[in-house]
């Protein structure tokens, strides 16, 4: 693809070692990923997988034992990357004494932007993750539904090309949810380019351009979800309140189309079933690695 | 007041004193790129373990460059925010009931009152506020690493120097405003508390003994636990004489042919006296030139005694003696110990008498004869125009110091009677500076303090956990606290030896004087102390001397602070400061933030 | 599960809690009307530990001991340390308000307030060169001494201080005229007590007194020895008086002081005093014992065939080994060290006890004499007591003092050698010499009628001074001394208790003793 590579990692191990530098876990296996601009790009593993020590590493908060993640073309490590990515933690971990407005403005400041623009922006940010109503509050008193809604505006204050977010609809409502996922869907609207981590396999499938399976600190598939998702020879049909007449009328239509007709699938069960026979997979030949397409 | 030392001259001090912190810059940084090298290249080879130290200094430096104000700023407020939210108010709360109650404990009968409330409300302040910088300053840092809270700072373009910086300022900020309250009430408290008034008691007024002239004399009625002694001359005005360290005018008052007497407020209680001190050198009975004089046997060595009787001698000299300096002559104050070998007259003082000299060619001003009394302070005027030992007149400024330059001699009468002094002892006292001031230059050095102990705290929150920090920080300020006994364990000139040996005194209960027993034990424990006192002494010799920044003796005796002494505070005070971000920065650069 | 285990955990540690104070509750059990508390409150009882009721408890002391949260004993080991640097860097003003912070924290521990009530009293008033800064840190160290009876009500150890401090420091320092004085004066320490009582002798005994009081309610008298502690009161009135002849008070004043020196002295001889053997007794019932123990012996001896003291006295003789009876047949100036040693065995070993004689009484009378034999041993045993206690206070030279001094001969004798003291030093040698003259004829008087005052060395000592002033008064009027002298027995003796003061009497006395001295003259040598 023509587009830039936003994100890449070449060969990116963890080792999460003990107080007398003995080793613990490896919680990331020599991972190698490329994530481009204007896609929306899923980690998928079960927990425990490796996701969020991916995104970690991404943003610095952690140093990779060997390897390295680029972001911007820029070591991981590098502060100025920063500028132009936008960061949404696993929980909000936001400091609970602001309420949401002095919270938007401290991170706008952070930024160093100036008082007017943290103004503009903040205003913005609250009106579109629907907080006006409690910008005023205190963020200890909010529910977990409010703080991921304002967790997301703080990881949008500076406008990021980059987008990480880390379990985005985790303890959400089914709504919350929704929204959350239209949001991302809007984001890459603008251009913008997300990097999500989830196990909810709902999630991905919804709004996801490409996912990476992780399973134990491996890269087990790399891919679009469409292609990853195409199970070939295979068609299911599900209808309700047909007349034995009807469905002998449909048959015979499929038998005069050769086939091609109604093609009802059962996406979330198939990228279970996909999932879980990786896990088997995985289990049964640890080390088996996914080949990169493109 | 007791002055260990010569007076620090701020100009005299920078030059070493910066050399030194030059020095000690290099010698560390030096040895934290070797460091930071050595484990990089154990890490990852040689050729990327140099990479990646060159990457860190170039990182270092660009950080250093693009600080950012508004995000310090935000950071500094969130700080705020955070310690107010945290109850720092309870601190100043607690600072409040202690001057409620202080006068529960303090000994409203004490001797010295000014001194003992004025050292009370100057170390408790410096307490509480140390003690709340350094549970602020620790534990924020790390509990923001446990919430996590940190990675959506670290997250933003925001340079771990910015959030060492940030949390310093904040806390600092924070403790500055309680600071200034908490001085604010002190001041007010000791001023009303100390202030008072007598009344004359009539009834006790006698015509003073030998004073043809119908002065009178009597005594005052009792108030805050002291009476003073009244002189009044004919007209009825006159003072009371110095106690608990202060003394009041009389006025008298005629309505009709009602005759009151009103007394003034305390004088001299609330004070900052500016002394020009001198240089002291002795001469011993021969009137040979010595550096000490008789130690009469007091364990304390600081002053040191001339016999009364013979030629021995104590002499100041003084510089910077002009007119316009002195333009009413020369305002000399003495505390002057005194030592007797026999009781000899109980009721009459030991007398001395003090000449001034011209260094230059000798000529000398006639004697003036004194009482000594000793734990207060003689004053004495002497005026411009004087006469020599021959009785021709001499002008104390042309003639005695022409070129500014002054000596003092001081001698004991009385045979067998000695006088004890230290160079503190006799001084000019050269202009009273303001009392208000001089409490606030004290709480200069408090808040000096203050900032030190919030630098050292978050510094070792950048590494360490929040308990562990306030630990180290703790360490770091009784260490300076104490920098003076950790040497002289070091180098051995404590009685009972290093902390093992000292346990095992205690376990067996041994007299710190008895020798331990030679042999192959003695040998460990005393090795065993050795290596760690040296180790001991490293650390103590990089850490400030707190005592350095405590002004409280000045302030509590009556001595203005000089602003060489604040000086050197506040120019010391930003070396630690500067060395403990640095410090802070490295440790949280080359950190995981996350687990 | 796992919340199943935690609920356990708790319960099993609220158990363990309350199983810890279970006996620890029933250990603090308060005191009430029907029980005598639980083991602490009536440890805390028998040493005096706690306040008796609310309105003895020092709020400043119960919050300094709550601030410190149970680490009181450090912290008052902390201050104590401080105190002693202060001390040592004489910054009186710290000192003193790290004994009051000390003293805050552990208000009933007695030996604190006394030590450093003394300190302040003793050491460091001395460290003022100006008689009033002496006399203000005395002050300080009874007002110290007075807090701390408020802390120990009934502690007869702190009363019992501050009433020898007020009377024996102001009356006994070299600067006790000062001091005698500026007490006098001290409006703020004696408040409302009028100018005649104001006396520290008579001030100190009031608490020496109260604190006798609290011992006779039963109250245990703690590492002070009885006799001491109940002989100062008495010995307060004789210091009185002795301060006010000192001072030129005679006639009436001195005479009722002295009776009631006296009669304070017959008080403390007829009180019962406990002993370190299990007895009492009364310093005036020696005679008595010994009138008793001779009735026993003449019991025993009418009792004993005659000769047999002597009979045992040669069969003893008789039993000495050879180098026994060498020491005992030695003149004493010849003795050797070891023969002394044995010698003072032998004399032990023959003399001859009341109950060696008993046994030699046969028949019915043997039980009889064994009788007369105890109570003789037994009386010469109390006698003795009674006898070393005496020897202790000085009980009979005392008691000869309170018998002769309010005699109108020994008054006027004294007055009248006061006077020539007086007149002697304003140098007006007649009057002095005719007041001496006077004053030795009336001594004279006094010393023929209780001759047992030339024992008194103190006595021979002020006689002697004035006897060296009259010299030389009679040296400045060109006169001969008397020879020979009236008071000569008195010179004599003062001769042998602190050597031969007077030069020979009939000589001229030398240019140091003419009466007035000349002040040292200032030896300073100016700076050159």
């Amino acid at each position: 693809m023509a587009s830039e590579v936003v994100v890449e990692t070449r060969n990116l191990s963890k080792v999460y070692r003990d107080f007398w530098g003995r080793q613990k876990v490896r919680a990331l296996k020599a991972l190698d990923l490329e994530i481009r601009q204007g896609e929306i790009f899923g980690l998928l593993g079960p927990n425990g997988s490796g996701k969020t020590t991916t995104i970690k590493l991404l943003l610095g908060l952690l140093f990779p034992t060997s390897g390295q993640a680029l972001v911007f073309g820029r070591d991981a490590t590098d502060v100025k990357k920063n500028e132009r990515l936008g960061y949404l933690p696993e929980e909000s971990y936001l400091y609970r004494f602001l309420n949401a407005e002095e919270t938007l403005d401290f991170y706008g400041r952070l930024f160093d932007m100036p008082a007017a623009v943290r103004k503009k922006r903040t205003n913005e940010l609250i009106d579109l993750v629907g907080l006006n109503w409690a910008k005023r509050r205190q963020l200890k008193e909010y529910s977990k539904g409010m703080a991921r809604r304002i967790g997301l505006a703080q990881a949008l204050i500076n406008d990021p090309e980059l987008i990480l977010l880390d379990e985005p609809t985790s303890g959400l409502d089914p709504i919350g949810t929704r929204e959350m996922k239209d949001l991302i869907l809007r984001l890459k609207s603008q251009g913008k380019t997300v990097l999500m981590s989830s196990h909810l396999l709902a999630d991905v499938q919804d709004v996801c351009d490409r996912i990476a399976i992780l399973h134990q600190g491996e890269l087990k598939e790399l891919g679009r979800v469409d292609t990853l998702l195409k199970v070939r020879g295979e068609t299911e049909i599900r209808a309700a309140g047909l007349s034995e007449l009807a469905q002998s009328e449909i048959r015979s239509v499929i038998e005069r189309h050769n086939g091609t007709v109604m093609s009802m699938d059962n996406p979330t069960t198939t990228l279970e079933e996909l999932f879980l026979a990786i896990v088997r997979d995985s289990e049964a030949r640890p080390g088996r690695r996914a080949k990169q397409d493109s | 007041m007791v002055l260990d030392s010569d007076p620090v001259v701020f100009i005299n001090w920078l030059r070493p004193a910066l050399f030194f912190f030059l020095q000690a810059a290099a010698v560390l940084g030096l040895v934290a790129l070797v460091g930071g090298f050595l484990l990089a290249a154990f890490r990852y080879g040689p050729a990327l373990g140099g990479d990646a130290t060159y990457r860190m200094l170039k990182t270092a430096l660009s950080d250093l460059v693009s600080l950012s104000p508004r995000r310090i700023g935000a950071l500094a407020r969130l700080a705020v925010q955070e310690s107010l939210r945290r109850r720092v108010l309870v601190g100043f709360g607690v600072f409040l009931l202690i001057l409620l109650f202080a006068g529960w404990f303090l000994d409203t009968k004490s001797y010295d009152p000014a001194t003992l409330y004025l050292s009370f409300v100057l170390t408790a302040t410096t307490y509480l506020v140390l003690l709340m910088a350094l549970f602020l300053s620790a534990f924020s840092l790390p509990a923001d690493i446990k919430n996590k809270t940190i990675y959506t700072i670290v997250t933003k373009p925001v340079r771990p120097g910015e959030i060492v910086l940030g949390r310093i300022l904040g806390f600092s900020l924070i403790g500055t405003v309680l600071l200034a309250v908490m001085g604010l009430f002190s001041y007010f408290f000791v001023v009303r508390v100390l202030n008072h008034t007598h009344e004359v008691d009539i009834a006790s007024l006698k015509s003073t003994p030998g004073d043809t002239e119908g002065g009178r004399s009597g005594r005052t009625t009792l108030a805050q636990n002291h009476r003073h002694q009244v002189t009044l001359d004919a007209d009825g005005n006159g003072s009371t004489d110095i106690a608990q360290g202060h003394w009041h005018e009389v006025d008298k008052h005629v309505e009709g042919d009602k005759t009151t007497y009103v007394l003034g407020p305390p004088q001299d209680l609330l004070t900052a006296r500016v002394p020009a001190y001198g240089k002291l050198r002795f001469k011993d009975r021969a009137g040979r030139g010595v550096d000490k004089g008789i130690n009469v046997g007091n364990e304390w060595k600081y002053r040191s005694f001339v016999e009364g009787g013979t030629l021995a001698t104590a002499i100041w000299t003084f510089e910077d003696i002009t007119p316009e300096r002195y333009p009413e002559g020369l305002p000399v104050e003495m505390t002057i110990r005194v030592f007797r070998s026999y009781k000899g007259e109980i009721e009459q003082g030991i007398r001395g008498v003090i000449v001034l000299k011209n260094p230059t060619n000798g000529r000398t001003s006639e004697l003036k004869t004194f009482t000594a009394k000793d734990f207060s302070t003689d004053h004495m005027k002497i005026g411009r125009k004087l006469s020599d030992k021959d009785g021709n007149p001499i002008d104390l400024f042309d003639q005695l110091a022409p070129s500014g330059e002054l000596e003092l001699w001081l001698q004991c009468i009385d045979e067998n009677q000695y006088f004890g002094v230290a160079q503190a002892d006799v001084y000019l006292r050269a202009r009273n500076a303001s009392f208000g001031m001089n409490f606030v230059k004290s709480y200069l050095g408090i808040w000096v303090q203050m900032l030190l102990v919030t630098s050292f705290g978050v510094m070792f929150s950048t590494f360490l956990s929040g308990a562990v920090a306030m630990m180290a920080t703790l360490a770091s300020l009784v260490l300076g606290f104490f920098t003076k006994f950790v040497f002289e364990v070091a180098q051995g000139t404590v009685q009972g030896g290093g902390p093992l040996e000292s346990f095992i005194r205690i376990v067996k209960q041994q007299n710190v004087t008895l020798q331990m027993e030679p042999g192959l034990s003695t040998d460990v424990v005393k090795g065993a102390d050795a290596v760690f006192m040296f180790f001991m002494q490293s650390v103590t010799s990089l850490l400030p001397d707190f005592r350095q920044f405590s002004t409280v003796d000045y302030v509590a005796h009556g001595f203005d602070i000089p602003a060489d002494v604040v000086g050197v505070q506040f120019i010391s005070g930003l070396g630690y400061m500067a060395a403990v971000f640095a410090i802070g920065y490295l440790f949280l650069r080359t950190r995981e933030v996350a687990r | 599960m796992n919340q199943r285990a935690r609920f356990i955990r708790k319960i099993v540690y609220v158990c363990i809690i309350a199983a810890l104070l279970l006996p620890l509750s029933w250990l603090s059990q308060p005191e009430t009307s029907e029980s005598k508390g639980g083991l602490l409150a009536q440890m805390r009882k028998d040493n005096q530990l706690s306040q008796a009721n609310l309105g003895e408890i020092d709020p400043a002391s119960e919050t300094i001991k709550l601030a410190t949260l149970g680490m009181r004993g450090v912290a008052a080991n902390i201050l104590w340390e401080k105190a002693n640097y202060y001390k040592k860097v004489e910054d009186w003003a710290s000192y003193s308000a790290a004994l009051e912070q000390i003293t805050k924290l552990q208000p009933n521990f007695v030996s604190v307030w006394i030590f450093q009530g003394w300190n302040l009293s003793y050491n460091i008033s001395v460290e003022f060169d100006d008689y009033r800064d002496r006399y203000y840190w005395v002050i300080k160290g009874i007002d110290f001494l007075k807090e701390g009876t408020k802390y120990n009500t009934n502690e007869p150890r702190l009363m019992s201080d501050i009433g020898w401090t007020i009377a024996q420091k102001i009356g006994r320092a070299d600067e006790h005229v000062q001091f005698r004085r500026l007490f006098r004066e001290d409006d703020d320490f004696n408040g409302s007590r009028p100018l005649a009582q104001r006396d520290n002798w008579l001030v100190g005994r009031e608490w020496l007194t109260a604190a006798e009081q609290v011992v006779d309610k039963g109250v245990a008298l703690k590492g002070e020895s009885p006799l001491l502690f109940h002989t100062h009161p008495a010995m307060c009135l004789i210091n009185y008086c002795e301060a006010l002849e000192e001072e030129g008070t005679f006639g009436e004043v001195a005479k009722n002081a002295w009776k009631k020196a006296a009669d304070a002295w017959t008080e403390l001889a007829n009180r019962d005093l406990p002993t370190v053997y299990n007895f009492t007794i009364r310093l005036n019932e020696k005679e008595f014992f010994q009138q008793r123990s001779e009735q026993a012996q003449a019991e025993l001896n009418r009792l004993t065939p005659p000769g047999s003291r002597e009979k045992i006295a040669a069969e003893k003789l008789a039993a000495l080994s050879e180098k026994e009876r060498e020491a005992h047949d030695t003149p004493a100036e010849q003795l050797t060290a070891e023969q002394r040693t044995i010698r003072y065995e032998v004399d032990q070993k023959l003399a001859v006890g009341h109950l060696e004689l008993a046994d030699r009484v046969t028949g019915e009378d043997h039980a009889e004499a064994l009788k007369a034999a105890e109570e003789a041993s037994q009386a010469d045993f109390i006698a003795n007591a009674i006898e070393s206690e005496r020897g202790i206070v000085n009980f009979d030279y005392w008691l000869l003092r309170c018998q002769v001094e309010p005699n109108d001969d020994t008054l006027a004798a004294r007055k009248l050698i006061y006077d020539g003291d007086k007149a002697f030093l304003s140098v007006q040698l007649p009057q002095a010499k005719a007041n001496y003259a006077q004053g030795f004829d009336r001594w004279r008087q006094v010393l023929d009628t209780h001759p047992k005052l030339l024992e008194d060395p103190n006595l021979t000592d002020e006689l002697v001074d004035s006897i060296t002033h009259y010299q030389g008064v009679l040296h400045q009027l060109d006169e001969t001394f008397p020879q020979p002298f009236l008071l000569q027995d008195v010179v004599d003796k003062d001769a042998i208790f602190h050597g031969p003061r007077l030069g020979p009497l009939s000589a001229k006395p030398t240019d140091a003793e003419k009466p007035v001295a000349e002040p040292a003259k200032p030896a300073v040598e100016t700076p050159k």
